[in-house]
């Protein structure tokens, strides 16, 4: 899985490309525990992510925990199949999908 | 059109393409089976219909306007997108029919004692109950984990309910892992490593707060168990168990239920956690007391139970709870022994009520689970005045 950060003053964004599943979710949780501080909009673009397992899922809750206290936190750009995944876990409930 | 009355709802099933052709025909038909069967509420099977137009759907809001409750159920993948897009799913209850899948040549990958696990490609499985009205089950398992996820819970995606053959399944994540029993075997040198991973994650599910009605109570369990328990003991012991169980405060925390290294599994470094169909709320006395049982307490008239269960000795189960009791009790040993009379208290209750349902005394093996379990209490009881700190 790639991630192309980009930041505007307190406003970043994350494209992720690829699978966001359990060898690569660490990967993400690193990036966003160096990047988060001082953000007050989260975008996660998912424009090039193909596949999301448990593993992802449970770092997109913890950054929606984050972001909570802090600001906003949107996912953009999710194919079907993902869509899916969000409807079936419930996490469509409580997530902001664009 | 065809009609089923039952317990009152009338179910009419919608067959074919309709459309502005066949339209009228069709609401006058099902119009005259409304009024000739007297019902309490109406539901339309679309298991066979293929397309329906918007004649067909202005026939659905005519009817809705006459049947408030109306539902819709069987709505296949191309159907249930027709009735999304026109609102339709906002406005009525609307039931997708369920995905059929096939196991053939699927590679097993587990038996349990409900069912078996298929993988059925690179990213899922599928448990496959054995029973054909599982339905129920599967879906209530399916909603537990559900909850469990979003609450937090490290474990795998519960998919959709499928059907397979003449029964029903489960869809979920596939999970590279291998169980804490396994990974014991195979490094009993790092034993108190996993025991501490174990713990770790039992206390993360004990300090889960679940809003209330969203899981059952372990309560009325604990008072069935009581129940049992003042038949058998003298009178004296009855009442002061049922007043300790009494007293024990109902936290709105969650209990595994069924916290065991077999259902503890290990995903590169994740800890995860399987099987959600014994998920609740209560106090953690209560899961200590099935781990005491599942650990320990089934090995007590033979210690091979156990071992053919966790796949591993007696000698290693007995330990594994002894360490996860003083790593809970965060090392003070006092505070683990007083947990430990307590869980096993809780064990004997659950143990003898399960006796006296399967087989009661009639049955020499479980006369045999009665007379411990009773020898038991009656050394505890008396000592023990609290089963919570």
């Amino acid at each position: 899985m790639t991630i192309t950060k980009e930041a505007a003053g307190t406003a970043l964004t994350l494209s992720l490309q690829g699978r966001l599943d359990t060898n690569t979710a660490p990967q993400l949780e690193a990036a966003l525990k160096d990047a988060l501080s001082g953000v007050t909009a989260l975008t996660l673009d998912f424009e090039g992510l193909e596949y999301i397992s448990s593993a992802g899922l449970r770092v997109l809750l913890s950054a929606q925990k984050v972001m909570k206290k802090q600001g906003t936190m949107v996912i953009r750009h999710v194919n079907p199949t993902i869509m899916e995944v969000f409807e079936v876990t419930g996490f469509s409930d409580f997530l902001t999908i664009e | 059109m065809e009609a089923i009355l039952e317990h009152g709802a009338l179910t009419v099933a919608l067959t074919g393409h309709i459309d502005s052709s066949n339209a009228p025909a069709a609401e006058a038909e099902l119009m005259a089976i409304r009024d000739r069967e007297p019902h309490e509420a109406m539901v339309l099977d679309l298991k066979d219909l293929t397309y329906i137009s918007s004649a067909g759907l202005r026939i659905v809001l005519r009817l809705r306007k006459l049947e408030p409750e109306l539902k819709l159920v069987n709505a296949s993948a191309e159907v249930y997108e027709i009735l999304d897009m026109t609102g339709f799913t906002e406005m009525m209850p609307v039931e997708k029919a369920y995905r059929t899948i096939s196991i053939e040549g699927c590679e097993v990958i587990g038996r349990g004692a409900n069912g078996t696990v298929y993988r059925i490609d690179q990213d899922t499985v599928v448990k496959v109950y054995r029973s054909q009205d599982c339905l129920p089950d599967v879906q209530r398992e399916r909603e537990l984990a559900r909850k469990a996820f979003v609450l937090g819970i490290p474990t795998a995606i519960p998919y959709d309910v499928v059907r397979v053959g003449d029964s029903f399944g489960s869809v979920f994540e596939l999970l590279n892992s291998r169980s804490f029993s396994k990974l014991i075997a195979a490094n009993p040198q790092d034993m108190d490593h996993y025991v501490g991973l174990y713990v770790d994650l039992m206390q993360k599910i004990h300090a889960t707060h679940v809003k209330e009605g969203d899981l059952p109570s372990i309560r009325s369990f604990a008072d069935s168990c009581v129940l049992y328990a003042k038949k058998e003991l003298p009178e004296a012991l009855g009442a002061k168990v049922e007043a300790m169980v009494n007293a024990i405060p109902d936290t709105d925390t969650m209990l595994h239920g069924d916290f065991h290294t077999n259902n503890i599994v290990m995903q590169n470094d994740e800890v995860l956690i399987l099987d959600m169909d014994t998920l609740c709320v209560g106090h953690p006395i209560f899961e200590l007391g099935s781990m005491y049982m599942a650990f320990v307490g089934f090995g007590e008239l033979d210690p091979t139970v156990p071992e053919a269960f966790l796949k591993l000795p007696y000698a290693v189960t007995t330990s594994i709870w002894e360490k996860t009791l003083l790593r809970y009790a965060s090392g003070d040993e006092a505070l683990a022994a007083r947990t430990g009379d307590r869980a096993r208290i809780i064990c004997y209750l659950r143990l003898l009520r399960r006796s006296l349902r399967r087989g009661g005394r009639d049955n020499p093996e479980s006369r045999a689970w009665i007379e411990l379990c009773l020898t038991r209490l009656t050394e505890l009881l008396p000592r023990v005045d609290a089963l919570y700190e």
